[in-house]
Formats: structure tokens, C-alpha cells, sequence
């Protein structure tokens, strides 16, 4: 029998303060990008692209893949969180800590920068310690929770070079080429946290809403093991300049590589023949690794000479890498969490005595599928002006990725009237004297 | 199967793909005992989020049909569920191939 998870879930109002702040800040990051293309035009060691790339990724991704997986680790590996309190102290930290950094990234006040990433640092640590401890209690431990635990790992490693980063602009204690660092960090945190996550959790998710099953549990271990093994080796190449770092990016490379074929197979066995959109989405993301794997082929080529050219290829490797992978997949799988934490608050006590809506009945499929047109026009714009160091061209593509986050954010609103204004139905059958009332299904 | 209790579960919708979960296949049994009803149910993936809300619901449903005064929902993983348990017309609208 199923284990009874009630005590286990979060009350759906603190994982969903985390995901609306994350995507606050993914559409203010598409604003800025609007007001300063420059900024993806010019090379990216800078105060005001490493400002809001933290915008972005820690404001933005991280808020609402911590509040994602707070709700959804322990349900999806059939498990209990360690801690229902420590999420609350952790959001207060994290929101405190990002908004100081961003801010002052932006006018360089490196030293401040180190006083808020110790908030940031903060609530990981609490993040993390619930994780862990969550994880602990796994009955059956798989995959998913091999890409889970090395993704707390990664995050782990990844807030410790960011303070050490800080520490190092105040006083001369690294022995390290700053911008060798600086790419180590993001490598980090890009490819160990979020890819890792994406990576892990497509064996839960994708078997899930497709209805299909993995169909190669070893060759899915391998990806996540040579993910692991190839970015350990990337970071080391990365900050002692070496030229094997072509050999741990093709590591890298036979992970995802790997990946993609148990991805394809998933997909082909799926039993679901039309996917819905946020699905599709999730599909095109985890596709972009495709032309990024080639990219950061060439970009870590030995020898390969740093010109403007270059310059503009890594920009356009760390555009792809956040907003085609990373931001994408997530805006894909949100139209399924939100809607799902908002039914679960507000339909969830009345199932099977109220007709109530199906989770697809609670935004518009129009604008999503206008959303998805308009994030990959834009991606397909930007990237290419990127390439070209054609300003102009850059802002009309990150126009268009804004206006799909402003319909993203029309089905958020949406959805979120459901909270507020619940859309029940008539009443199944004639309840009898004595049926105890509605209450939340969360304890 | 008592096929007035299987009506009263056709009222219980699985929010995900929006169909009863009779004609999902979930309910594999149910046995009742006077007033007292047990109910052996899947769901379509082990560690479905779902599912307190779905176990929930059943309960809920099956307490307002008449003479029911206890009901037990048994979440069971064995065997797993698989489409061929949807009924055929679930099959059509939710666009699965078998």
C-alpha cells in the first residue's frame, strides 16, 4: 500500500510565494534585456550582465525550482519533507539575499555583495539540510534521487565559489584567473543544479504526463553518472586553464547524449499521443541542448583565440544555456505546478462531492500556444542578433520572449483567480447528515 | 463490482486528464459489508501527487451514497496500471493509443 503523504505536503501557499517571485523576476530580467540589449552585445564579464543574470537565474530560477521541489521531491519519491518550517526562514533569507545581490552587483559594491550572498547562502543551507534529510528517508532509491542529491551537492559547490568569488574581489586570497572562476560558477550552477534537476526529474515527469515508462533504467543511471563526472572534471580543467577541458565537455556531452536517446524512447513508447503544450515545451527545451552541446564544442576548442567573435559566442552560449534550456523547461512544467498547487488548495476537499475543473481547464491553451510562439521566435531572434552583435535585433527578440512572459503570466493570473474565486459545481448526489466537512488535504 | 458504488465513482475525475476514475481503470475492487465499503484503487504512477486528493475524494463520494457509513480506500501498486485498463471511450477522449 501507498504510504498516507497528508503531514507530508507543504500547505501549496509557500511553494507557490517562491515560484511567483521567481517569475516576477524572470519577466523583469525579459524587461531589461528590453531597456539594455547591449547588454547581450557587449562581453558578459560586467557588473550589469552579472547583475542580472543573478536577476534571473537566482531571483528567477532558483526560487521556483526550490519552491517546485519543496512541494514535489517528497511526493514524487514517496517520502516525507524532513522539515515544514525551515521553508519559511529560507524564503524570508533567499528574497532578502538575492534582491541585495542583484542590487549591488549593479553599482559593484563587491563587499556588500558578499554580506547579502551570505542570506542566499543561508537559505540554501537550510534548503539543502531539509533535502538531504528528506532524502534520507527514500524507500527506494533511484535515479531520480541520484540526479536530486548530486543536484544539492552541485548547488552546494556552486554557492561556495560565489562567496569565494566575492571574498576574492576584496582581498587577493585566489590564485585563480577571475574569469576562469567566474565560468567555473556558472558551469556550476547551470549545468550541476538546473540541468541536473531537468535531467532527473524527465524520468519522473515525462513517464508521467505522457504515460510511458523509462525504457533503459541503466543507460538513464549513465547520463546522470557522466553528467557528474564531466562537469567535476570541467570545473578543474576550467580553473587550471587546461586544454583536457575539451575532454570533459565531450564527457558531458555522452551524458546528455545519453539522455536524449532515453528521452526519445520515453516518447516514443508514450501511450499519450498528443502532448499538451507544457509538455511540448519541455520537449524544445531539453532539444536546445543540442546546438549548445556544439557550441560549447567549439568554445572549448584548444587554442581557440579570444576575439569579438568568440566573445560573442560565449554570449550566446550563456543566453541559450539560461533562457533555451533552463528558463524554458521550467515555464514549460510551471503550466503544471501552478495549476496543480492551486487545485490542490482550492479543489482538492471538494473532490467527489462537487463537479470541480480539471487542471486544464484552468488557464487558456490559446495563450499558451501563443506564449510558445512567441518564446521561440524570440529565442531564434535573439540568438541570431547575439551572433551578429546587432543590437537592435537583439531587443526586438527579447521583446518577443517579453510578451511571452507577459501571456505566460495572463494563464498565471488565471489559474490564480481559482484561489480567490473557486469555480465549483453542483453538488454530486445529496450528501447525508454526519459527512464530515471539506478540509485541505495538506497538514 | 457493486455498479451502483462503480456510478458513484464515475463522480470522482482525475484532475490531470480529466476523466472518472472508473473509466481510468483505477478501482480494481470494491467489496461491501452492510454499511462498511473497502475499496482497492491505483493510480496511474506510483507517487502520483494526486493521490491524497484522489484517495480523498473516494472516501468523500462514497460516504454520500446511501447506507454508507465507513469507507476504506487500499492504494495498491500491484499490478500496475497500464491504458488497457481505460475503458475504450476513455481511450478516444484523452487520445491514447493501445
Amino acid at each position: 500500500m501507498t504510504p498516507n503523504l497528508n503531514s507530508a505536503v507543504l500547505p501549496p501557499s509557500l511553494p507557490l510565494r517562491f515560484i511567483l517571485t521567481g517569475v516576477i523576476c524572470l519577466a523583469l530580467g525579459a524587461v531589461c534585456l528590453v531597456a539594455r540589449p547591449d547588454l547581450l552585445v557587449e562581453y558578459h564579464y560586467n557588473q550589469h550582465i552579472i547583475a542580472l543574470t543573478h536577476l534571473v537565474v537566482l531571483g528567477g530560477i532558483a526560487s521556483i525550482v526550490m519552491g517546485a521541489m519543496y512541494q514535489l521531491v517528497p511526493v514524487a519519491l514517496e517520502t516525507k519533507l524532513f522539515s515544514q518550517r525551515l521553508p519559511k526562514w529560507h524564503f524570508h533569507a533567499h528574497v532578502i539575499g538575492f534582491i541585495g545581490m542583484v542590487w549591488m552587483f549593479w553599482i559593484w559594491d563587491m563587499k556588500q555583495v558578499g554580506h547579502f550572498g551570505s542570506f542566499v547562502a543561508l537559505g540554501f543551507g537550510l534548503f539543502i539540510v531539509n533535502l538531504f534529510r528528506t532524502l534520507r528517508r527514500v524507500p527506494h532509491w533511484n535515479v531520480i534521487a541520484t540526479a536530486v542529491a548530486s543536484s544539492l551537492v552541485w548547488l552546494f559547490l556552486t554557492m561556495s565559489a560565489g562567496l569565494f568569488l566575492a571574498a576574492a574581489k576584496c582581498w587577493p586570497i585566489s590564485p585563480f584567473d577571475p574569469i576562469a572562476q567566474l565560468h567555473a560558477h556558472a558551469h556550476l550552477g547551470i549545468l550541476g543544479v538546473f540541468v541536473m534537476l531537468i535531467v532527473g526529474v524527465s524520468y519522473k515527469l515525462i513517464p508521467m504526463f505522457a504515460l510511458s515508462d523509462i525504457q533503459n533504467e541503466r543507460r538513464a543511471r549513465w547520463s546522470v553518472g557522466l553528467l557528474n563526472a564531466g562537469l567535476a572534471a570541467l570545473v578543474v580543467t576550467m580553473l587550471f586553464g587546461s586544454a583536457w577541458k575539451l575532454a570533459a565537455a565531450l564527457i558531458i556531452i555522452s551524458g546528455l547524449a545519453l539522455y536524449g536517446l532515453e528521452m526519445r524512447a520515453m516518447l516514443r513508447a508514450r501511450k499519450r499521443v498528443v502532448l499538451d503544450w507544457g509538455v511540448k515545451s519541455f520537449v524544445t527545451a531539453v532539444a536546445m541542448l543540442i546546438p549548445l552541446s556544439f557550441l560549447a564544442l567549439v568554445l572549448c576548442w584548444p587554442g581557440l583565440p579570444l576575439n569579438e567573435w568568440t566573445a560573442r559566442l560565449e554570449n550566446l552560449y550563456g543566453f541559450l544555456g539560461i533562457y533555451g534550456v533552463v528558463v524554458f523547461a521550467i515555464v514549460g512544467m510551471l503550466h503544471k505546478i501552478i495549476p496543480f498547487l492551486v487545485w490542490h488548495h482550492t479543489y482538492s476537499p471538494h473532490i467527489g462531492r462537487r463537479r470541480i475543473p480539471a487542471l486544464a481547464e484552468m488557464y487558456s491553451s490559446r495563450v499558451q500556444l501563443a506564449a510558445y510562439g512567441f518564446y521561440v521566435a524570440g529565442l531564434l531572434l535573439a540568438g541570431g542578433a547575439i551572433c551578429a552583435g546587432h543590437g537592435a535585433l537583439v531587443r526586438l527578440g527579447c521583446a518577443l520572449l517579453a510578451m511571452s512572459f507577459a501571456l505566460f503570466a495572463v494563464n498565471v493570473a488565471k489559474i490564480l483567480v481559482h484561489w480567490f474565486q473557486p469555480r465549483l459545481g453542483e453538488p454530486i448526489g445529496m450528501p447525508k447528515a454526519g459527512i464530515p466537512s471539506p478540509k485541505p488535504a495538506y497538514g | 463490482m457493486d455498479e451502483t458504488l462503480l456510478d458513484t465513482l464515475r463522480q470522482v475525475i482525475d484532475p490531470e486528464l480529466g476523466i472518472n476514475i472508473v473509466d481510468m481503470g483505477l478501482v480494481y475492487d470494491i467489496q461491501r459489508e452492510g454499511s462498511r465499503v473497502v475499496v482497492k484503487m491505483t493510480l496511474t504512477t506510483p507517487g502520483c501527487p494526486m493521490h491524497d486528493s484522489i484517495a480523498g475524494g473516494v472516501e468523500m463520494a462514497l460516504l454520500g451514497a446511501e447506507g454508507v457509513e465507513e469507507v476504506r480506500v487500499e492504494l495498491v501498486n500491484d499490478p500496475p496500471w497500464n491504458p488497457a485498463m481505460m475503458s475504450e471511450s476513455a481511450r478516444a477522449q484523452v487520445g491514447i493509443c493501445w
